[in-house]
């Protein structure tokens, strides 16, 4: 019975760090997909990449639920506002 | 010198004559002021986000620019006062990217084709 108890939590703690609105795509990806070889430039003409990373409403996706790095996150919120000052976004 | 991204949103009902001059106009400032224009684009007519101004849409420049910064200052303080333009963007970069387009004539295209198929 114990054993079960616990992953049902571990489950539910996995769960409470996505938005209730998220969309099952945004799920659990390990690796930032915007650093390494070949990953995308970062960059505030680039709208097709940075649509991906803007909720419905035009927020920016925390990197909890996206999975960007630090330092990437960094990059990609200023892009996004410049973006939006170019109504681009 | 230092590399600079410059853009531009004129209004909606610039004619493509006037369009020509103020991209004339703005580039002989800069070149007034010992810059130089590496690259000038066009992006054309693009459906804004928001309205700006009650415009719907905003023709695009874009220019990529070797510069000093007095040069930009001049720039944008012309920018300010231009009432055919909406905004303004000027962003320092460590190096220009040429090969990339990201407003290529793709979309354009796209909207010919609905104008001709309407």
């Amino acid at each position: 019975m114990k054993k079960r108890n616990n992953k049902k939590k571990g489950s539910q703690s996995n769960f409470s760090k996505l938005s209730v609105f998220q969309n099952n795509k945004y799920k659990f990806k390990k690796k930032c997909p915007l650093s390494g070889k070949g990953a995308p430039v970062v960059d505030y003409k680039n709208i097709k990449l940075l649509k991906r990373y803007v909720s419905e409403n035009g927020k920016i996706l925390p990197s909890r639920i996206t999975s960007v790095s630090q330092k990437k996150q960094r990059e990609l919120s200023l892009s996004i506002k410049r973006a939006r000052n170019l109504a681009l976004l | 010198m230092n590399f600079y991204e410059h853009t531009i949103i004129a209004r909606q009902d610039t004619s493509p004559s006037q369009l020509k001059q103020l991209q004339e106009k703005y580039s002989k400032i800069v070149e007034k002021n010992e810059g130089d224009i590496v690259k000038l684009e066009n992006w054309g007519l693009m459906n804004l986000s928001y309205l700006i101004k009650k415009n719907k849409k905003g023709n695009y420049l874009h220019f990529k620019i070797k510069a000093d910064g007095k040069t930009i200052s001049e720039l944008e303080k012309n920018e300010k006062i231009d009432k055919n333009l909406l905004r303004y963007l000027t962003v320092k970069v460590k190096k220009f990217d040429l090969d990339t387009d990201y407003f290529k004539k793709n979309s354009e295209d796209k909207e010919v084709d609905r104008k001709t198929k309407k």
